[in-house]
């Protein structure tokens, strides 16, 4: 690898994520079906979803379902490259990994043999892996939509709404706010001793170097902590905090949330044992 | 216009951990008076700025408001935290600090809302203060996608949504473009002559007589200076031993000329 | 070892809310009462922190990369009931924000990645620095092995609840219809993924900051010093909330084995009778030799089922528990003492 390799590899990481974080931003102010509706309806309806999926017996129900995500997504402006690159295929490569030693490992009615007779793919074992991937990918499809057209601060109060505790919707919030702050921090940082290196880093200075990296963001970490203590204080904050809840449901909401857990019923039904 | 003490500081001491910090610092600020406080990095600006926000106490001494003692005990009586808090506006030098909600308008609405309005009334105001600031586009924006000079637009939009009677600047001008900071500087010349108290911490000198009727001079926590802008500025003595200036050397054939040198100050005449 | 949805059936995701709901709920009244509110932006930004270390690569000797969590310099740091809220407050965003990782599984990654590492972090980085000076090597050494079990702990868990998905949430074609592999299959996979090589790079990053943080800001690592905290009020620690955690969790352990015995198939549902259909040899008989290294100092008057290579993965499951148990009825003696002692200045 590189002379600084797995330092490159972080700053990489870093802004990739942060980079696929500010167009998630971008798709949930677009004008789309999943972004018109209530926060509080997406949640529970799309969890509801997720739910039906996990409970399925039936490969079938559980295909219906991920065509079911994939139109909602179509209709709110995500497309079909969007969700393959950002869900499917890192689903696929991991999962599919994971499931693919199963086809050999479950126990059943072999249906591939080979030749020396010791290997089999058991009936029982492709049903397994194939439902294994199917849920994954159809669950993980509607996370993401729910990611993708919910605006942080509304997933939050509903949340809020739902009877989460005020503090962890605080911590929550602050959380998310000062993951940007401390990622540009630490991408500096990786980026300055980047630059200053010439020849190649064995692994043990590129330790170092990462575990230096850490202890000098986590006293900035604390550092800010204290600060916004302060700042918040400043402002009059002494433990807890008022929101402004504007949620209001309309009809279509109803509509909706009713159109969700019809859906999910109906598919926990079919896929019964 | 009759003046009265809004803040009355007496030998106050503070230190970081057995560092000091302050030492027995002594100041008065008049209603409505424009100070500057200068001073080199650590000198105790920041700090001095906190203590007068009743955001940490002084280990002795004593700082008063209006006459009103700043102490924890004061401060935990509701009726007049809530007073102070609305009256004393402070806005830090890392704007990042003072963002920590979702979006713009919930930041600005932080305060209100803790003052306990209601929600008609927050609404409206928050959207005053973004107008006044001009940021009413920045209304549903996340803090991290906002430039240094619109967070620090929203840093303040955030605490003159309360209508404080003092700010509290630290380093305002600190990492801005230049056309933010001559908006910036513009905001605090409208706060001068109005009832508003501003005490601006700078080590940026060219601003302090457009945004200062004082200066008051910090050296490693103390005052040891007080006096208009222009008085400070001609004590090249002072500046330097305060560390706000360099010393710059030059050559002039045999000679070597040294003189303090304040970078893009009109004029740079010296005497051979 | 992050679970995403559909690998864990829906009964087990609610039993492992449930579990770390236990574990939010103490933590939470532990900061209420001692912390103050000043320690909620405290912990939000170790979040971030965590969230931002979880990106970090790092590269391991031997030439691999892996990820650290932070968790046990976390629970180093802010003690156990601010890391597990740090820690599960991470993973949540992550879920929630990015999407990545499973809100289903949300529960159960937090019961093992915040609960379980956090408490196992802190009981033994207590145990082995005990009262050493806050500067010293063996608590860079403590903070090591804390980092190393706490990692492996939580992978053990991890693989415990796959393990149990193919036992009780199958159909009646034999189908497993969640994570397909039994315990003697996930158990050692998972074990093995973290032993030699997770495990080490949540080491490296806990003992790395550790070193750190004496030089830098020594006071930091006073909370989990054994005299006084730098950031918590001059009170004496009341575990009571965290005790019923501890009794919680290793009922939780027991109850897992003890079930599996019960449920009778449980263990040997894919045992040495099914083998015949399906074996192709390398795995089993590897698994075979690692299950004996429990089995075979046996002696020879016990009995059989003690030989079987089942009980040898069953044996392994409780050792976690002992260690668990062990380590938190030490941590308990620990606090007991000190607050009885009085201890801060």
């Amino acid at each position: 690898m590189s002379r600084g390799g797995a330092i490159a590899s972080t700053l990489v990481g870093l802004s990739t994520a942060l980079g696929n974080a500010l167009v998630s931003e971008t798709i949930a102010r677009k004008p789309g079906l999943l972004q018109s509706l209530d926060p509080r309806v997406k949640l529970t309806g799309l969890l509801a979803l997720v739910l039906a999926a996990a409970l399925s017996h039936r490969i079938g129900v559980i295909l219906a379902l991920w065509l079911g995500a994939t139109v909602l997504g179509l209709l709110s402006r995500v497309s079909l490259p969007t969700l393959a690159t950002r869900v499917w295929l890192a689903v696929l490569l991991f999962t599919g990994v994971i499931a693919l030693p199963a086809l050999f490992l479950t126990p059943g009615t072999p249906v591939l043999s080979s030749p020396d007779g010791k290997l089999h793919i058991t009936e029982q074992g492709i049903v397994a892996a194939t439902l294994l991937i199917t849920r994954v990918e159809t669950a993980a499809t509607l996370t993401t939509l729910l990611a993708l057209t919910t605006p942080w601060m509304q997933i939050l109060k509903s949340l809020r709404s739902f009877g989460v505790p005020q503090e962890f919707v605080m911590m929550l919030n602050m959380t998310h706010r000062y993951i940007f702050v401390l990622a540009e921090s630490a991408s500096q940082m990786l980026e300055s001793r980047n630059s200053r290196t010439v020849g190649i880093l064995s692994s043990a200075a590129q330790r170092a170097i990462v575990a230096r990296t850490a202890g000098v963001l986590m006293g900035k970490s604390i550092e800010l902590g204290n600060d916004v203590y302060l700042a918040m204080q400043s402002r009059a904050f002494r433990g807890d905090t008022k929101l402004l809840t504007g949620f209001r449901m309309t009809s279509r909401d109803f509509l909706a949330l009713s159109g969700f857990l019809l859906i999910a019923m109906i598919a926990i039904w079919l896929g019964r044992a | 216009m009759s003046y009265t003490a809004v803040f009355a500081a007496h030998n106050v001491d503070f230190h970081y951990e057995q560092v000091p910090a302050l030492r027995q610092l002594s100041l008065t600020v008049q209603t409505g008076q424009c100070v500057a406080l200068v001073g080199a990095n650590g000198s105790g600006k920041s700090t001095l700025l906190r203590l007068l926000d009743g955001l940490c106490f002084p280990a002795a001494g004593s700082i008063s408001f209006h006459g009103e003692p700043l102490t924890a005990a004061n401060l935990a009586d509701n009726k007049f935290f809530l007073s102070f808090r609305r009256r004393v506006a402070l806005v830090f030098q890392n704007p990042d600090v003072q963002l920590f909600n979702p979006t713009v308008f919930d930041e600005v609405a932080f305060g209100p809302l803790q003052m306990g309005w209601s929600s008609a009334e927050v609404i409206s105001r928050v959207d005053a203060a973004l107008e006044m600031m001009g940021i009413a586009n920045l209304r549903d924006r996340p803090p991290y996608r906002l430039s240094g000079g619109e967070k620090k637009r929203v840093a303040l939009a955030s605490v003159i949504v309360l209508d404080p009677e003092v700010l509290l600047l630290d380093e305002p001008t600190a990492l801005l473009d230049p056309r933010s900071q001559s908006q910036l500087i513009d905001l605090i010349q409208n706060w001068r002559g109005t009832s508003k108290t501003v005490i601006t911490a700078t080590h940026h000198l060219e601003i302090l007589e457009d945004i200062a009727d004082r200066v008051v001079v910090l050296e490693q926590g103390s005052v040891t200076a007080a006096a208009s802008p222009q008085q400070i500025l001609s004590d090249s003595e002072l500046l330097l031993r305060a560390n706000l200036v360099h010393a710059h050397r030059h050559r002039h054939g045999d000679l070597i000329h040294s003189h303090p040198h304040l970078h893009s100050h009109s004029k740079h005449e010296h005497e051979h | 070892m992050h679970i995403p949805d559909g690998y864990l059936s829906p009964s087990t995701c609610a039993v492992m809310y449930t579990g770390a709901g236990v574990g939010w709920y103490a933590s939470l009244r532990r900061v209420r009462r001692t912390l103050n509110a000043r320690l909620i932006p405290l912990i939000s930004v170790f979040a971030a922190f965590c969230f931002i270390v979880m990106m970090f690569n790092l590269p391991l000797p031997g030439g691999t990369t892996s990820h650290a969590i932070g968790v046990s310099i976390a629970a180093i740091v802010l003690g156990p009931a601010g890391a597990i809220l740090a820690t599960s407050i991470a993973l949540a965003i992550q879920a929630l924000f990015f999407g990545d990782g499973g809100i289903t599984t949300l529960g159960a990654n937090c019961f093992n990645i915040a609960v379980v590492a956090s408490l196992v972090s802190y009981a033994c980085y207590r145990l082995i620095a005990s009262n050493a000076p806050l500067i010293s090597r063996r608590r860079v050494f403590a903070s090591a092995v804390a980092g190393y079990l706490a990692i492996n702990m939580a992978a053990l868990f991890t693989a415990v609840e796959f393990g149990l998905q193919p036992i009780f949430f199958h159909d009646s074609q034999g189908v497993p219809l969640y994570a397909p592999y039994s315990l003697r299959v996930a158990v050692p996979a998972m074990m093995l993924g973290h032993l030699a090589v997770a495990g080490l790079a949540e080491a490296a990053i806990t003992a790395g900051m550790v070193a750190f943080l004496q030089h830098a800001d020594p006071a930091l690592l006073s909370a989990a010093s054994g005299g006084a905290a730098a950031t918590t009020a001059a009170e004496p620690i009341r575990p009571n909330s965290l005790r019923r955690l501890w009794i919680t969790v290793a009922l939780l352990m027991f109850l897992a084995p003890l079930g599996i015995l019960a449920a009778g198939t449980a263990w040997g549902e894919w045992s040495l009778s099914g083998e015949t259909h399906y074996t192709s040899s390398s795995p089993s008989s590897a698994l075979h030799r690692l299950a004996s290294i429990w089995t075979a100092p046996m002696p020879a008057y016990a009995p059989p089922f003690v030989k079987s290579a089942s009980f040898g993965y069953l044996l392994s499951a409780m050792f976690g528990v002992g260690l668990l148990l062990a380590g938190s009825l030490l941590v308990q003696k620990l606090w007991k003492r000190r607050s009885t002692a009085g201890s801060t200045p």
